[in-house]
């Protein structure tokens, strides 16, 4: 044989069953709950083939006049889970950043441990996490305990199922996703460029706004969508902490689901996330240029 | 108003090293910068010059001594207040902002107000060579004109001082040498002092006004660089500052014995020490005698063709190493030396340079 | 003036410590409070004791004499089968795809490569829950039955990406010329293989196989559609604990998959921080 078609051959044997794997199950999956989206529900679950664009409709403005007026209750849980998210987004950054900064630097050895400590939390189960803030935001939790022992407040506080519990939540899951880029990022610093800043009479809040910043943005740009996307179609952490009061896009998806097997209306509500998830990735893809190449992440 | 735009009284600096002890960067200087003088901090890598220069910028603190800024004592000012500018050994150009911007960022943070910074701007811009580039950004710059731009945004907010960390050691050499005039002209025109930091002893002999030559965090000689050069004060500026031969021995009149039997005879005063070492640069031989001069024989190891002179490399009798540079216009001896292997080398006594040897080991 | 700076960067730091405060106190505290003697109130601290830990594995404890909770256990051993099974089985899997696909991408040149590379991320980027009902539906459609075999598949269309990027690295950083010595010397490419690449691989590889594993045991989304009814793993055994009413038995579940995760981990990145 010769030495080119055995390359084939070699090529072949490797990617051939991951790329078929892939194919099977997780292109067609999706491509089918593409064309689900647009078809119209069954009486009893499932779907039927017929084209019903209804299933967007309901939540952008034209619903199915059989059915329903327009309730716009389903963009109103869209706009409330973009807004929760991207508060996370914040929230997330402004704990991350200075940490991140300062951790960059560190000498070496400090700087690995605490990598290390970064790490460590990805590596738990989401569902022990977001455990420990019920209990520490419960009307009989933790803080409100040592709240009322020291007297500081008569009465429990409402913390747990209220949006903020949901953002503590987000926030405590996903700072590694945060925390990395950014650290990246500053790591990647020239320092000469804040000596030299300094040197031209900016002092350390000037400094930091008009050259370490912007030069760090890239990461920060970076973690924020990867906080963001999971963070929109989230669903655990407001069933957990938000109760039934809180609905987000990814409880009603699951709920269709699950519950009320409307398959393709679940199915639009999940395009939509994707829709999210593009238009972000399409940001960054965009902001890109400006920035030049951004490490890839392997944790 | 002083004359000195910097002083630095007994500065003092050290850093701890992984060993357990410490380093000292700057043993106690002590420094003076006259106004409108340009002035190059040389020696060795390690030998404190950039730290120096830190200290004088203030991104190095001092553990001891202080700093004198016009007169004012800047010892605990942080360097963004400090009417110091500085050119970093690599540029440090804000990557994300436009030439325009880099220049024009001393005068913003200032809140020079847009429309003067814009003029001003581009009389920097001029001024360094680089017309009109102000929309560029400095990753589309060549090496040469990044230095200028950077250059330019040190000069614009009129520094009182400005200094310089071997800004031409990432140049080519015929970029350096034009660069060397330009900045020596810029000097002239700004009227400001450039304390300029530079292991190549050309470079400093060439752009200086005074020549600092550093070693192991100590100054160990501040003069012109005539002065530096013909008559260096320790045999460490001798040798790093120019080729030299040196013959330490022990005074005996007007000659220096060597331990190897050498007696080299010299004219110059010197001090009351017995200890001294004589020093005849290359150059200073010649292989014509002229007006009873004494000499020295070697034998001939090498002859190097250097273009505009030849560079004879040979051994006294007694094993010691020496190194002469006489005029291509020697070529008929230079034939002889070459046949023979031996030559006479003469000198004249009245320009062989005396150092006192140090008592103490250092 | 200095002491502005000092203050300056002092604060920095000590934000620093508060910040890993914030990540590991709420952790402490559970594990603190799994040996809290108050069956009813779960944070109000009554008494140390370790029933809550002996009760969860399956011993008779004074706490509770409940009926209820023998029969937890047993879902709950069961829950740690099918995760141990489950992680078992797709680490297997999406390792051998995932390196598979990491040598084929590194080492030749195929037309669409730089394409099916950014493609490969797209598994790890997308919202668990858009996949999770993806399969979901794929797996109703096509008729299968929703049980271990389904959720293996499920996990392993991610699990192979983070194999990939973590044995891409590797690859990335492994010197070429040692196999052109290989080659040199008389090998032929299968031996060169075995001997020379596998064995350096072999890190990258083992790091995206600890991956992989820890992953899959703490992946809840997806698993917790394609489950079907019979199936229930470790994740969302506690999530439907959790969904109940929270016992204190949970505390130690939780304590003890903490201790699981942080110990597997800390090898897993024990080992890569050795390789470099």
């Amino acid at each position: 044989m010769s030495a080119r078609s055995r390359q084939r051959l070699e090529l072949g044997v490797l990617l051939t069953p991951a790329t078929l794997f892939l194919i099977a199950f997780f292109v067609v999956p999706l491509v089918i709950m593409m064309v689900m989206s647009f078809l119209m529900p069954g009486l009893y679950g499932g779907a039927e083939w017929e084209f019903y664009p209804h299933n967007f409709g309901r939540i952008l403005g034209f619903a199915d006049p059989m059915f329903e007026e327009f309730d716009p209750v389903y963009l109103a849980i869209f706009w409330r889970s973009v807004r929760i998210a991207a508060l996370t987004v914040l929230c997330t950054f402004l704990v991350c950043y200075p940490a991140a900064f300062q951790v960059a630097r560190l000498p070496e050895r400090w700087k690995n441990f605490c990598l290390f400590l970064i790490a460590l939390p990805f590596f738990t189960s989401l569902i022990v996490r977001l455990f420990v803030w019920v209990l520490l935001l419960r009307q009989t939790g933790l803080i409100n305990e040592v709240l009322l022992d020291l007297h500081l407040i008569d009465r429990p506080l409402d913390m747990i199922y209220t949006d903020g519990a949901i953002i503590v939540g987000m926030v405590y899951i996903y700072v590694p996703f945060m925390f990395l880029p950014i650290y990246a990022s500053v790591e990647k610093l020239d320092w000469a460029l804040v000596r030299a800043s300094q040197d031209l009479g900016a002092g350390p809040v000037r400094t930091f706004l008009r050259v370490i910043f912007p030069l760090t943005l890239p990461g920060v740009i970076g973690g924020a969508i990867i906080v963001f996307i999971p963070a929109l179609g989230n669903f655990v952490v407001p069933e957990v902490l938000g109760g039934a009061k809180v609905l987000m896009l990814g409880n009603l998806i699951e709920q269709q689901f699950l519950a009320a097997r409307n398959w393709p209306f679940g199915s639009a509500l999940a395009m939509l996330v994707m829709a999210a998830m593009l238009v972000a990735l399409f940001i960054y893809v965009l902001t890109e240029g400006r920035r030049g190449s951004d490490p890839a992440l392997g944790l | 108003m002083s004359d000195q735009i910097v002083t630095l009284e007994n500065a003092t600096r050290s850093f701890p090293v992984p060993e357990g002890h410490r380093i000292y960067a700057l043993r106690g200087i002590d420094l003076e910068v006259s106004r409108n003088e340009f002035l190059t901090l040389l020696g060795p890598s390690g030998c404190g010059k950039t730290t120096l220069l830190q200290a004088i910028s203030g991104f190095i603190d001092l553990e001891k001594g202080r700093i004198l800024i016009d007169g004012k004592d800047v010892t605990d000012v942080p360097p963004h207040r400090r009417p110091v500018n500085t050119v970093f050994q690599n540029y440090a150009l804000f990557p994300h902002m436009s030439v325009g911007d880099n220049t024009g960022y001393a005068l913003e943070i200032a809140g020079v107000p847009s429309a003067e910074r814009r003029k001003r701007v581009a009389e920097a811009l001029e001024m360094v060579g680089l017309k009109g580039l102000e929309n560029r950004r400095p990753r589309q710059l060549s090496g040469g004109q990044q230095q200028r731009v950077a250059l330019a945004r040190a000069i614009i907010a009129r520094p009182k001082l400005l200094l310089l960390d071997e800004p031409l050691s990432a140049l080519d050499k015929n970029l350096r040498e034009a660069m060397r005039i330009e900045l020596k002209t810029l000097q002239h025109e700004l009227g400001i002092s450039f304390v300029f930091v530079t292991h190549d002893q050309e470079e400093a002999l060439t752009m200086s006004d005074r020549v600092a030559v550093l070693n192991a965090g100590q100054i160990q000689q501040l003069g012109t660089p005539r002065a530096v050069y013909d008559e260096p004060a320790t045999t460490f500026v001798a040798t790093f500052v120019g080729a030299s031969n040196l013959f330490e021995g022990s005074r005996d009149g007007n000659r220096v014995i060597t331990q190897d039997g050498i007696a080299i005879q010299s004219n110059r005063p010197a001090a009351t020490n017995a200890a001294v070492t004589a020093l005849i640069r290359p150059e200073q031989f010649s292989l014509v005698a002229a007006n009873d001069q004494p000499s020295l024989d070697i034998d001939v190891d090498q002859v190097v063709f250097v273009g505009s002179s030849f560079e004879l490399l040979g051994h006294t009798a007694g094993g010691r190493k020496l190194t002469a540079m006489v005029p291509a216009s020697g070529r008929q001896q230079i034939g002889a030396i070459e046949a023979s292997r031996k030559a006479r080398l003469y000198y004249d006594p009245a320009s062989v340079h005396l150092i006192a040897t140090p008592e103490a080991a250092e | 003036m200095r002491i502005a700076r000092t203050l300056g960067r002092g604060s920095l730091a000590l934000y620093t410590i508060i910040f890993f405060g914030f990540i590991y106190l709420p952790l402490a505290l559970i594990v603190v409070y799994s040996f809290n003697a108050n069956p009813i109130n779960m944070m109000t601290w009554s008494g140390f004791t370790t029933d809550w830990y002996l009760q969860v594995l399956g011993f008779k404890t004074k706490i509770s004499e409940n009926a209820l909770y023998l029969e937890s256990t047993d879902q709950l051993l069961a829950a740690v089968r099918n995760s141990l099974v489950i992680a078992a089985s797709t680490t297997a899997i999406a390792t051998v795809l995932g390196t598979a696909l990491a040598i084929a991408i590194h080492r030749y040149y195929f037309f669409g490569k730089s394409f099916y590379r950014v493609l490969l991320f797209a598994p790890m980027l997308m919202p668990d829950i858009v996949l999770g009902i993806a399969l979901l539906i794929f797996f109703v459609a096509i008729g299968a039955h929703l049980g271990l075999v389904t959720i293996i598949i499920g996990q392993c269309t991610f699990l192979i990406s983070y194999v990939f990027i973590v044995v891409s690295a590797r690859l990335a950083g492994m010197d070429r010329t040692l196999e052109n010595a290989s080659a040199d010397l008389g090998a032929n490419e299968w031996t060169t293989f075995r001997k020379v690449v596998l064995p350096q691989l072999m890190p990258g590889v083992l790091g995206g196989a600890l991956l992989a594993f820890i992953i899959s045991m703490d992946d809840l989304v997806i698993t917790y559609f394609i489950s079907g009814v019979d199936i229930t793993t470790l994740p969302i055994f506690i999530f439907a604990m959790l969904r109940r009413g929270i016992k204190p038995e949970i505390n130690a579940i939780a304590v003890m998959m903490l201790t699981f995760s942080f110990v597997v981990a800390s090898l897993g990145l024990y080992f890569r921080s050795r390789q470099k």
